[in-house]
């Protein structure tokens, strides 16, 4: 083993870590520490001129093992990786122990005891980069095609946009025909142009594409192997099952619409509906009036936030918003107006989130007529005669019950996640507690998932208008094109290996790897276990499974947690 | 018992004339702006609520559209010029009808036609009367009450303030049932009515409510000059008709005339100004004007205008010019009063007072109640 020489900065963070921690004591307690050839204390050392002193000392000093005490990795793992690389040394041999949030933040009160403890971070960190070993990123060859699972309007328009790209779309429906709900509505906010029409020019648009497959009444099978290199097998309802071999997934299943539980604001008895199948009616309308089960509708209350925003009232409660549903039957309002005027709407709403350009129909609805009632408790309904009767608790009525005898209720019904087990199970992306796939980042990365290679968009990953779904499926193309367009992923070496002198193929580490990422295989004369790097998240299930110890993870070694327990256990003096 | 929505009630609301009330997203800036509504009342905002949402029973029972004066404030401040005093307006004009039993009201309110042809048919009644029964004609010399005998004109005036006033009173118990007497947890004893009567004089006569409404005190003025003036000739037609219409030509300084020179220029004044304003519609009040505003001043005018030609006609010793006129002027008078007084735009100078003198009564009786409670806590204890 080469000589280590290790350099150790230990960051003030302009008084966040050093009004709490004694930083100079920290640098005299580890300077002697075996193999610390250079130990400072720096005032940021994240500043370019910090960084350019660390590149200094890595190449003055040959440094083969750099800690920076400073802040979370979250913040600068980067930011020192690359100060490391610049300075030509392994930016795995970095090693960043955070000395703000988790020692001078937390302990504000005691700067003795954060002083000790700051000491003992720093020990660990510098034996866990002497046990560093040199490690390089992989590379995976990528397929230059991309799976896209359902063909609503996220999923067309992600199948477009890719095949803009040059790359291959095989992409595959439940339905015998595609457009999902957007094919089932006329108007659509904002604009009122047709959702069917949509669909059409988009189904036409695909059709002349010959780098789009597409396979209706298909569900997906199988899914084996990794980003870059998916192994797909796609079930045709009466068909043989197809193989594919595609470079990425593009997850676009949308939703089921909440449907009301029997009774629920009076659910399946006559004249109580839901909005999309009001919406279907209000479509097909003629000009003049509108019918429904063949009788003239003259007065129409929606009830808002039906199987959304749902409190402790029921079981498993939708807590979301499902976002679409106010612009949505204030949209429905505007059409119903311009049919029959002489039709009394009332919305007893919760909420009114009309968000964005959509405050312009809100605002269309009250103009003509749409009375708008808020209410904190749920409204109840009951019929009496020919009509039916809503009672509401008026807020602005000091909550006042107040009845309205209507033709029609309109339950406003949220968005819930498509019933599809089998492709979660087959997928191995998580579920969110809401139901929803869930991303990685909100904010930062929200149509990745965990799974390297597989992406979420639309109304998959939670509710969405058409509009925000089309722009999520973008996200996904953008998303696969950066993958793919490449030709390679270069991954990152902590993953699991097997040491095949030790392994006796027993199978504890494939049944316990949550992502499928070991398969048995043959080396020399006997079966082992080995790690498709690719798919291997060195999440460590396997480590403690195996009875052989014949499993390590790189960059997380047993001797480096071991070493760092011991250095962190020593007294400070 | 939850109320039951009306939901045609905006729609007939607007018929009355109400603003753009459907825009109103019930900010309650109106309220906050009103210098008029407090912690007991939040009109503008609580009306317009229930005139949107169709709260028709609690809307009549509501006292509050006669609490506004119109300034304006509110419909100047609105975020969505949905012009609340309008609807204010409207309101009155809306409970105007709804309190009168015989449905009268409504129908010359949502009608101008009506209105014209019910002060026409009144006018022609009143025509064909003097047409028939006047007495002899004297034309070498004015005498006005040979030809119309001051005790049967007297006796008519009675006849007529009987009719009207059994109109009038009545739609106002009405006012005061469902104000008063449809809250049922409220019992109003006969002493808070009499201790409060006090209220319904100081407000009949002065107004003083309005003083409220800004700095500027011009248009409360202006309408207590026209009402002064107004009440000075309702008098002297109908308590003092045997002083006041006489064939004796009095001295100009003598009270007889001075009065009613008073009142006749303080109506035509004002009237006038009053047209001028709504005509040129510069300020926001005057902005809308509904045909019942116009044909209230229009005939008070015409009324004052004829007046004042008899006593011309008479002085100048014009006999027949003086019969003549004097019929055309009791064309109109009768005719206005009978159509305005307890069907349109006059009730108010009744109704107005009358809700001050509700609302007082009111929280009259539920302050005795309040101490009468007390008490008996007490003597509990």
């Amino acid at each position: 083993m080469t000589e280590r020489r290790i350099g150790v900065f230990i960051c003030h963070c302009g008084g966040n870590i050093s009004d709490y921690v004694d930083v100079e004591r920290v640098r005299q307690a580890v300077e002697k520490e075996p193999d610390v050839i250079v130990s400072r204390t720096v005032m940021f050392a994240c500043s370019d001129a910090s960084q350019q002193e660390m590149i200094d000392a890595i190449k003055d000093e040959k440094l083969n093992g750099l800690v920076v005490a400073s802040c979370s990795p979250k913040l600068h793992l980067y930011t020192f990786r690359a100060a490391a690389e610049r300075a030509g040394m392994n930016q795995y041999q970095y090693i960043q122990v955070n000395l703000r949030e988790q020692d001078s933040w937390a302990h504000r009160d005691d700067m003795e005891k954060a002083t000790q403890k700051g000491i003992r971070l720093v020990r660990a960190g510098i034996a866990k980069a002497r046990a560093s070993e040199a490690l390089s990123t992989f590379r995976v060859e990528t397929k230059p095609s991309v799976l896209v699972i359902g063909a609503g309007i996220a999923g067309l328009r992600a199948s477009l946009a890719l095949s803009d790209m040059g790359l291959s779309v095989f992409l595959i429906e439940r339905e015998s025909e595609v457009g999902g709900w957007t094919r089932k509505w006329g108007e659509t906010f904002l604009r009122d142009k047709k959702g069917y029409e949509y669909v059409e020019k988009l189904e036409k648009d695909i059709k002349g594409r010959e780098n789009i497959t597409l396979f209706t009444n298909a569900e997906l099978k199988e899914q084996a192997g990794a980003v870059g290199n998916f192994d797909i097998k796609v079930q045709v309802k009466g068909g043989d099952a197809i193989s594919l071999n595609v470079g990425a997934i593009v997850v676009a299943t949308g939703f089921d619409s909440y449907k009301p539980s029997e009774g629920e604001f009076g659910f399946g008895s006559p004249g109580v509906i839901t909005l999309p199948d009001f919406k279907q009616i209000v479509d097909s309308s003629p000009e003049g009036k509108i019918e429904v089960n063949g009788r003239r509708v003259k007065d129409i209350a929606y009830i808002y936030c039906v199987g959304s925003r749902q409190g402790d009232e029921v079981e498993n409660p939708n807590t979301y918003c499902s976002r679409y549903c106010c612009s949505a039957t204030v949209h429905t309002a505007g059409l119903v107006q311009r049919k029959d005027e002489r039709i009394n709407q009332f919305h007893l709403f919760r909420d009114m989130r009309t968000y964005g350009k959509a405050e312009l129909i809100y605002e269309q609805a009250a103009k003509h007529g749409s009375v708008f009632l808020r209410f904190q408790d749920a409204p109840e309904v009951r019929s009496e005669g020919e009509k039916i009767v809503v009672t509401v608790k008026d807020e602005l009525s000091g909550g006042d019950p107040f009845e309205v005898a209507v033709d029609l209720v309109v339950l406003v019904t949220g968005m819930v996640p498509r019933e599809n087990s089998s492709l979660v199970g087959n997928l191995k992306i998580p579920l969110g507690k809401d139901g929803f796939f869930n991303e990685i980042h909100p904010k930062l990365r929200p149509v990745e998932t965990v799974m390297n290679g597989i992406f979420i968009v639309g109304v998959s990953q939670g509710p969405k208008n058409i509009a925000e779904s089309v722009a999520s499926a973008l996200a996904g193309v953008a998303k696969s094109a950066a993958l793919l367009m490449k030709g390679y992923v270069e991954l990152e070496p902590f993953v699991a290996v097997v040491n095949n002198d030790k392994c006796t193929w027993c199978g504890a580490c494939m049944e316990a790897c949550p992502y499928s990422a070991i398969r048995k295989t043959v080396a020399g004369s006997k079966e082992v276990a080995e790690v498709v790097p690719a798919l291997c998240k060195g999440g460590g299930a396997c480590l403690p499974e195996c009875p052989e110890d014949a499993i390590d993870l790189r960059g997380y070694t047993d001797e480096q947690i071991r070493s760092m327990i011991t250095a962190m256990a020593k007294e400070v003096a | 018992m939850a109320e039951r929505i009306d939901p045609n009630l905006h729609r007939e609301l607007k018929t009355f004339g109400a603003g753009d009330l459907d825009i109103c997203y019930s900010c309650g800036t109106c309220t906050a702006i009103c210098p008029l509504s407090d912690e007991n009342s939040s009109f503008p905002r609580h009306v317009i609520h229930m005139a949107q949402v169709g709260l028709k029973e609690r809307l009549q029972k509501s006292i509050e559209p006669w609490m506004c004066y119109y300034c304006g404030d509110c419909s100047d401040s609105c975020p969505r010029e949905a012009n609340p005093a309008e609807t204010m307006m409207a309101a009155r004009r809306y409970l105007t009808a709804s309190y009168d039993w015989t449905g009268i009201s409504k129908k010359l309110y949502l009608s101008g036609a009506a209105e014209v042809a019910a002060v026409v048919l009144v006018g022609v009644i009143i025509g064909l009367l003097f047409l028939f029964l006047h007495g002899p004609v004297v034309t070498d010399r004015v005498e006005l009450n040979t030809f119309a005998p001051v005790k049967w004109i007297e006796l008519g005036d009675l006849i007529m303030a009987a009719i009207l006033s059994f109109f009038l009173l009545s739609n106002a118990l009405r006012m005061m049932y469902w104000f008063i007497g449809k809250d049922k947890d409220l019992h109003v004893p006969l002493s808070a009515y009499i201790l409060e009567a006090k209220t319904m004089l100081v407000n009949f006569f002065t107004q003083k409510r309005w003083r409220g409404c800004s700095e500027d005190h011009t248009r409360w003025l202006k309408h207590l000059l026209l009402v002064s003036g107004y009440l000075t000739m309702l008098t002297l037609v109908l308590i003092l008709l045997r002083w006041f219409q006489t064939d004796k030509i009095y001295p100009i300084y003598h009270p007889q005339r001075l009065l009613g020179y008073y009142a006749t220029i303080v109506l035509l004044y004002f009237t006038v100004d009053f047209m001028i304003g709504r005509r040129k519609k510069k300020e926001r009040i005057h902005e809308f004007s509904h045909a019942s505003d116009w044909m209230f001043l229009v005939l008070l005018f015409l009324t004052a205008l004829t007046g004042i030609m008899v006593n011309i006609f008479r002085i100048s010793g014009l006999p027949l010019a003086t019969y003549i006129i004097y019929v055309i002027h009791l064309m109109i008078a009768v005719p206005m009063l009978v159509v305005e007084v307890p069907f349109g735009k006059w009730a108010h100078l009744f109704y107005r007072p009358f809700a001050l003198y509700l609302v007082a009564v009111k929280d009259r009786a539920k302050a005795m109640e309040k101490a009468r409670s007390k008490k008996k806590a007490v003597a509990a204890a």
